[in-house]
């Protein structure tokens, strides 16, 4: 058996999983933008989780939803139409560009989920954004409350908050390994790693990240030697691609993705008023696409580039994902200006989406490689 | 139109401030300042009817921005590496700074935090906060409106901190007397479109609706709507129609065909008329002096581009009753998420509450590479025909 082998057997059957939870009694409420203040929905004796597609073709949802439409949030969107969460009590989404906002009346329309929220995310950092955030965070436990009959306490929002973060510090240390050379871990394993985070019981996934990091060091099939690389972009519910590019003789090994790197980045401080350090840490942390500080987020690629030892960096972005599609000049050209190449690929969220990416990303890989 | 173009130029080059503005940003205060805003919307939906989007379009896509991104700014952020003299009235004057809200898009902020970076000059970004409850202006949440307040605090000690002057809270006063005059203006004016046959079409609307949005608070805008409102009822009064043979009454949603405003003709020699864009109704809303920053939060939180599906719906079925339209025609704009996601809803409920078909068209309103004309034409005229079948059965 493979070290990641459990991760990724929860990540393939993870309507399975969700079914699980919910038959020991657990609520089961999906979200879709990592901005969602988790460890309140925790506090309730439920279980988070986010809500991806597949890569099959998106047929129930195109019905509704133009072509043009972000072709991940339309996959989720196609799932949900299928009846593949139909074990969801309830779906929380964010404001965080233009297709979500949307998309939100898509589900409120067509599918049968019973508590559906919105949490409006600001989209800067100034106090009184803070102050706008707080609010919606106080807004959104009474929301829960309500709808679910339960009480969320300060003292269980404390113990949630442990709870993920211990979370964060454990997938932390994954991804120190990533910086040995070649890597422990390799890009596609690591997103299963990430991925499984966001679909099991966080407590489950502790004790599999436990014994992933004792382990980790004594497996005898490491990732070879490679180009390593970083890769950037929104959200990437599907490692396939990066076993494209690992094949091609790449290591990825580290992200700037939601679902990576910016999910767990930033811990809550523990210190503190939970509600005020849960607002605080969900506002102020590594700053996405969807803040107006993006050049902070800019700095931040950047420095992960140095940390992990970069030598090249793929830019996946969503086709019609615009918050991503704007700001992708400008990192490449950060990146060019350090000397290091960036690959920008727009992506179809499906199995022929990837096929058309394949010879690209490894003429890619062997043009750093012959240079380096 | 034009004019406007010239006056900001001198005034750049007078040294007077020059800002740059997305649409529902609440303009009146940038007037209150003096400060002469600059719309690129505008420009670029200027630079499609001048049938040069496209070209400007290329230029940025070589610049690495993806072809599906909004259209209008990938034919602004293209203008700015064309040579000026090649562009429709010398392009846009550098801005000494910008200013955005996320009231319509977040694309605006995104486009405009391009244009800040390249030009090195500050960006103001107005949150607000997504309207989901849909409610009428008073039914808005508590803290979305306190929110929008103290934000527009903060754009003002920006703006006195950008141009050096104190904000004179007597010509806010009066800035807000005229756009509230402006309003009222533009909505009577749309009132009388009611009448059959309908003096106004959606051509004329287009073109004038532009003081709505960019310049609600001036003594021109008034002097032009009270001109263009003595036209209108003239012409209603006389029974000119826009065509000879109203034959179907249509409301129009989005944007135009900017590259091919001739489309509207075309549509008024099949019989039909446009009596009424959600476009020209958005903008309406009563304004209090007495209460400048509440009466502007209240009205741009609730413009429909910044709430959920449902508030288009209710402004549309509204739209149709008082309008006594026969159907609804549903530009799907390929490029903007805002316009396109969620006609499928309104096409349904519209249907479902009134009986009354949509349209949906895929189209982009400035670029034409997505606009496949003898299909677009085709699925009008089959349109059309469902609609006279439905006039001969009632
Ligand atoms: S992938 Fe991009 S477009 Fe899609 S939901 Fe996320 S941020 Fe929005
Ligand atoms: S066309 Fe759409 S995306 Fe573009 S600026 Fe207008 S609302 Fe925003």
């Amino acid at each position: 058996m493979n070290v990641v082998d459990p991760f990724r057997n929860n990540l393939l059957t993870r309507h399975e999983v969700g079914k699980r939870l919910k038959a020991q009694g657990k609520l089961v409420v999906g979200w879709s933008c990592t901005s969602t203040p988790e460890e309140i929905i925790h506090s309730m004796n439920a279980v988070p989780v986010m809500v991806f597609g597949n890569l099959e073709n998106t047929k129930l949802a195109d019905v509704h939803l133009p072509v043009n439409s972000c072709s991940f949030a339309r996959s989720g969107f196609n799932s949900v139409l299928k009846g593949d969460y139909d074990y969801l009590d309830g779906f929380v989404t964010s404001r965080s560009c233009d297709n979500r906002n949307k998309i939100f009346d898509m589900w409120k329309h067509y599918s049968e989920i019973p508590f559906i929220e919105f949490i409006n995310t600001p989209h800067t950092r100034t106090e009184g954004a803070y102050d706008f955030f707080f609010n919606e965070i106080l807004r959104f436990k009474s929301s829960l409350e309500k709808a679910f009959g339960e009480t969320i306490s300060t003292s269980g929002l404390k113990k949630s908050v442990h709870v993920y973060n211990r979370n964060r510090l454990l997938l932390k240390k994954v991804y120190e390994l990533r910086k040995r050379e070649p890597p422990l871990i390799s890009g596609a394993e690591a997103l299963e790693i990430m991925l499984s985070s966001m679909i099991m019981s966080k407590e489950d996934h502790n004790g599999l990240l436990e014994s992933l990091i004792e382990e980790a060091p004594k497996r005898v099939d490491p990732p070879k030697s490679g180009v390593r690389l970083l890769i950037s972009g929104s959200v990437l519910d599907n490692p396939e691609l990066l076993r494209i590019a690992e094949i091609a003789g790449g290591n990825i090994v580290i992200d700037d993705l939601c679902t990576g790197s910016r999910y767990f980045w930033d811990p809550v401080d523990s210190d503190s008023d939970p509600w005020h350090a849960v607002a605080e840490r969900y506002l102020r942390k590594i700053s996405s696409f969807s803040m107006i500080e993006n050049e902070e987020r800019f700095k931040h690629t950047i420095e992960m580039t140095k940390q992990f030892d970069v030598e090249a960096v793929l830019i996946f972005t969503l086709k019609h994902c615009d918050t991503h599609l704007f700001d992708a000049p400008q990192l490449i050209n950060e990146l060019k200006n350090l000397g290091l190449p960036a690959l920008h690929l727009e992506w179809e969220h499906s199995q022929r989406g990837l096929a058309q990416l394949k010879t690209r990303i490894e003429a890619f890989i062997e043009m750093v490689s012959g240079v380096g | 139109m034009k004019k406007s173009y010239e006056f900001a130029h001198k005034t750049k080059r007078a040294k007077k401030p020059v800002a740059w503005v997305a649409s529902t940003f609440p303009v009146e205060i940038l007037y209150a300042m003096n400060i002469t805003p600059v719309w690129p919307e505008n420009y670029a939906s200027l630079c499609a009817a001048r049938h040069v989007s496209v070209k400007l379009c290329e230029i940025a896509e070589r610049k690495g921005f993806s072809r599906d991104i909004c259209s209008y700014a990938r034919c602004v952020i293209g203008s700015l590496y064309e040579e000026k003299e090649r562009l429709p009235e010398g392009g846009l004057p550098k801005p000494d700074f910008l200013v955005a809200s996320t009231g319509a898009c977040v694309t605006h902020f995104k486009w405009f935090q391009f244009v800040s970076h390249h030009f090195k000059v500050p960006l103001f970004l107005l949150d607000a906060p997504y309207n989901i409850s849909v409610g009428e202006s008073e039914h808005l949440e508590n803290h979305h409106i306190t929110t929008y307040i103290s934000q527009l605090e903060e754009l003002t000690d920006f703006l006195e901190k950008q141009t050096g002057e104190k904000l004179d809270r007597k010509q806010l006063h009066e800035t807000i007397v005229l756009s509230d005059r402006t309003s009222q203006l533009w909505e009577e004016i749309q009132n009388y479109r009611k009448n059959t046959p309908a003096p106004m079409g959606a051509r004329d609307a287009f073109s004038t609706v532009f003081y709505m949005l960019s310049a609600p608070s001036t003594q021109e805008a008034i002097d032009f709507y009270e001109k263009l409102r003595d036209e209108v009822a003239t012409r209603a009064e006389k029974k000119f129609g826009i065509t000879q043979s109203e034959k179907f009454r249509l409301v129009w949603d989005n944007l135009p065909l900017w590259f091919d405003l001739r489309f509207f003709e075309y549509l008024n020699n099949l019989g039909a008329v446009v009596v009424a864009e959600t476009f020209s109704h958005v903008w309406i809303g009563r304004l209090d002096p007495s209460r400048p920053y509440e009466s502007l939060a209240r009205k741009y939180l609730t413009n429909f581009a910044n709430c959920s599906i449902d508030r288009k719906v209710a402004l549309i079925q509204n739209l149709v009753k008082e309008f006594k339209a026969d159907g609804v025609i549903l530009p799907a704009n390929w490029s903007c998420r805002m316009m396109s996601i969620g006609e499928t809803i309104v096409k349904e409920e519209i249907y479902r509450k009134l009986g009354i078909p949509c349209l949906i068209l895929d189209v982009d309103s400035t670029d034409n590479r997505n606009y496949n004309e003898s299909l677009v034409k085709r699925n009008v005229e089959v349109f059309l025909q469902v609609l006279s079948e439905k006039n001969c059965e009632s």
